[in-house]
């Protein structure tokens, strides 16, 4: 009961043009805003891909504290990639003495320059998960793959195998959680002793969720061999992925911003 | 009797070549709009019979047919699951999606149904089982009776001519078992839908036209509910219980008090010791 | 040996938008040597409850006393609660997870540090008591067993700790009629020998049969507590809070509404028998003047 309220990757339900733009056009267009970002060679280029992100951020109505909770996970690395730069970059121009350093001007700018980029990026790719369920996404990736099944690339299956782990994420985790507390009961210990000992402690939690996993593997197959179901062939879909005047726009604005950023760096 | 849906003749099954018979020699018949229940305790065949119906498992002996197709054709497959379809005991491990709707467009998906047909039969589908207003939920947000209900509207969606429900209440509460009978009993009543249900709970097959007892792989008593159950002594062997009401009215008799035979509900039981008391 | 839960509140996820508060201010105390039964919906608290009674969850406010001292104090040892109180989940069969039947039911006992020998006596008295032949049983491997069996070993692997107290959360779930009835007479044995009992069950036949006391949840709080007898003399607000009641309970209401004078305290099926016997006879003598 404790871990059936989890949400599934961070989408943010809510409606808005960004939320009803077809998954493969978002993806396409995060492909080409992650292009932009390291076309972008200097600060001013980055303005307009700022702009744009703003801009979408905005069209998605997605809380600025959610776009900026999903920077989170990430901030280690991020200040890690700005102090290296600043402290170890070679540079001419002395900026500050801080005693045990000195920053040069050419250091901080390439710090901020890459900082700012990996916040682009995450803030890029986090407007794509919140603004698309997990099952659109999936749709959306098999789509776009779908061409290459004439190189035997199983899009559909993939997509399947995505779409089936998504529903049966929460199912495992409340089961973990009732076979721990189930061992627990029997005087397992999960939370003290070395590496070793807590990897051995895991057996008793891990090979059952295994078994388990495998039963409700089964099950579903024939539940859905029982549906009729016999892979991609001849399937029609209940979603149909519809490009409309929203797509178009978001296309043609991307570009403008690609073209921009090439400008940026010829100035 | 009416024009059968689902026809077994003389059918046995083994899981392995030489593995003792999961079913053995069985056969039976299910006429059009029926309410069928199969009761037997754990091991007695009844689950790979019900599998073997809509063509999971091909019989090693005898025929199965369903609207007259023959399930060892290959050609017949998605025809016969599609006209038959099945809703299984864990209500875990039957949804595929993540979104309610979507999990009743599987079986349509499947099918090839046409993308603009699909939301009207989704919709009327999961109506009909009183799920309509959770169309858009996670299926882990549900109780156990709630999946079972959006599992039923799944095959109920597909439009099939019967349902076999292979313990499908097994692992619900009392009020969830409550909830997918009541729904199934309506499919049954309302839409004529030919139900085959399978259980070891007798409260659930007092409730069936025919009941069919399994042990160890044979159908070993067939009839009325009341035929069936109102001696226990008949259903000892096969380690099943018997209605409390059945029971009681059995050891009243015993003790001399005059009630009359085919006694299986609180009611019946009721208006029997009124007739006798007043 | 009693647990008493003082004013036990527990919260999931407290904090998260996401917290949920499954009971509420609940006191109550296991007494020993009793059968309790819990009944519930499902999501009316009654599992949350349970598993505060050997210290698996921690409450959000309230207290869990042991004989008098608090569970969750620093110092307390959390292995002496574990090993009094013994929790068998629903479906305690997915929980086996060694090579074979002895090693599986040994885990427990291991975790509390004994001895080699003591662990095989141990295994062997558990397996006994579940019904099981310790020589068949100890050297096979749990999986390739009957779902029947698979429970006993489960069981039996609580029992080799020796609780005093037993906590089951509906312990015949899933079973067949059969397997059904012997679970229920084998945890009634376990109970006749000493065992405090408690049982999470949504049969109120089998409440009827077995329990000395009964606990009612709803909505995260205690409804109802009393034995069967009062319990089920309120058979009406059971309904009325979607519980069912024994059948024989309910003939009981039915012939009242039929104005047969059915006396209220009718809830076994043994009761039933004499009493239906008594009207009738009474009737008829009186008839007959």
């Amino acid at each position: 009961m404790a871990l059936s309220n989890i949400t599934l990757g961070q989408y943010y339900p809510t409606d808005s043009a960004v939320h009803k733009m077809d998954p493969r056009v978002k993806i396409l267009l995060l492909i080409a805003l992650i292009v932009a970002i390291f076309l972008a060679q200097s600060l001013l280029a980055f303005l307009p891909v700022a702009a744009y992100l703003l801009l979408a951020i905005r069209l998605s109505r997605v809380p600025v504290r959610m776009m900026i909770k999903s920077l989170k996970p990430l901030r280690l690395i991020i200040i890690l990639t700005f102090l290296l730069n600043v402290f170890f970059l070679q540079g001419e121009t002395p900026l500050v003495d801080l005693g045990f350093a000195v920053i040069k001007k050419e250091a901080l700018l390439t710090a901020v320059h890459y900082s700012l980029r990996l916040v682009l990026l995450v803030l890029g790719s986090s407007l794509l998960t919140l603004t698309t369920p997990p099952i659109a996404l999936t749709d959306g990736l098999e789509r776009l793959l779908s061409p290459l099944r004439v190189i035997r690339f199983p899009a559909h299956e993939m997509a399947m195998m995505m779409s089936i782990a998504l529903r049966f994420i929460p199912t495992l985790l409340e089961e973990a959680d009732k076979i721990m507390k189930a061992q627990t009961a029997r005087g397992a210990d999960f939370e003290s002793g070395n590496l070793i000992a807590r990897a051995k402690a895991m057996v008793p939690l891990l090979v059952p969720l295994f078994v388990s996993a495998f039963r409700r593997a089964g099950d579903l197959a024939m539940a859905m061999e029982a549906r009729c179901y016999h892979g991609g062939e001849g399937r029609t879909r209940l979603r149909v992925l519809k490009c409309e005047k929203r797509d178009y726009i978001a296309c043609a604005v991307t570009a403008l911003l690609i073209a921009a950023v090439v400008l940026a760096g010829l100035l | 009797m009416a024009e059968p849906i689902i026809s077994v003749e003389h059918v046995s099954f083994a899981y392995e070549e030489d593995a003792p018979l999961a079913v053995s020699d069985v056969s039976l018949t299910v006429e059009r709009g029926g309410f069928h229940a199969i009761l037997g305790q754990n091991g007695s065949g009844k689950s790979t019979l019900a599998k073997l119906i809509n063509g999971l498992y091909l019989p090693g002996k005898g025929r199965v047919t369903v609207c007259g197709l023959d399930t060892q054709e290959d050609k017949n497959t998605w025809e016969i699951r599609r006209r038959a379809g099945m809703v299984f005991q864990n209500p875990d491990n039957q949804l595929v999606t993540t979104v309610v709707r979507e999990d009743v467009a599987f079986g349509l998906e499947n099918i090839g149904v046409p993308t603009e047909e699909m939301p009207a039969r989704i919709e009327k589908a999961l109506a009909d089982v009183g799920m309509l207003a959770f169309a858009e939920r996670a299926p882990h947000t549900l109780s156990g009776g709630q999946k079972q209900r959006v599992a039923i509207a799944g095959v109920l969606a597909m439009q099939p001519e019967a349902i076999i429900f292979d313990e499908s209440t097994a692992m619900l509460d009392p009020r969830g078992r409550t909830e997918v009978l009541e729904a199934v009993k309506r499919l049954n009543r309302e839409q004529g839908i030919t139900v085959l249900w399978i259980t070891h709970f007798m409260e659930e097959a007092v409730a069936c036209g025919r009941v069919h007892v399994m042990h160890d792989g044979r159908i070993v008593l067939s009839g009325t509910p009341r035929e069936i159950f109102q001696d226990a002594e008949k259903l000892r062997p096969y380690r099943l219980d018997t209605p409390p009401m059945a029971r009681l009215a059995q050891r009243l008799r015993a003790a001399g008090m005059p009630l009359r035979e085919g006694i299986l509900t609180v009611e019946e039981m009721a208006k029997e010791v009124e007739r006798l008391c007043k | 040996m009693q647990v008493t839960l003082d004013h036990v509140t527990h919260t999931y996820q407290a904090g998260s938008p996401f917290q949920s508060v499954a009971i509420k201010d609940v006191s109550m105390t296991v007494r020993e040597g009793e059968f309790l039964a819990l009944i519930g919906h499902t999501g009316s608290g009654k599992s949350t409850l349970a598993q505060h009674i050997n210290g698996l969850l921690k409450p959000t406010e309230g207290r869990v006393l042991l004989d008098g001292k608090d569970i969750h104090e620093k110092g307390f040892n959390k292995k002496e609660v574990r090993q009094k109180v013994g929790l068998v989940f629903q479906y305690p069969e997915h929980q086996l997870f060694e090579e074979t039947v002895a090693k599986d039911v040994a885990f427990g006992p291991k975790n509390l540090g004994l001895s080699d020998g003591e662990i095989k006596e141990r295994v062997r008295e558990a397996l006994a008591k579940v019904g099981l032949d310790p020589a068949a049983m100890e050297g096979r491997s749990p999986f390739e067993l009957s779902g029947g069996q698979m429970r006993r070993v489960a069981m039996a692997g609580v029992l080799a700790m020796r609780p005093q107290i037993l906590v089951l959360d509906e312990p015949a779930a899933g079973l067949d009629p059969q397997s059904r009835e012997d679970m229920l007479q084998l945890i009634f044995g376990l109970h006749s020998q000493g065992t405090t009992v408690v049982m999470i069950s949504h049969s109120m036949d089998d409440v009827a049969r077995f329990a000395t006391r009964a606990v009612v949840m709803a909505e995260g709080a205690i409804a109802m507590e009393g034995t069967p007898e009062e319990i089920f003399s309120h058979a009406e607000a059971l309904e009325k809070m979607g519980l069912d009641v024994p059948s024989v309970c309910k003939l009981g209401m039915r012939l009242r509404e039929l104005h047969v004078p059915c006396p209220e305290e009718m809830f076994r099926e043994d009761q039933a028998f004499e009493t239906l016997l008594k009207l009738w006879k009474g009737e008829d003598a009186h008839g007959a003047q």
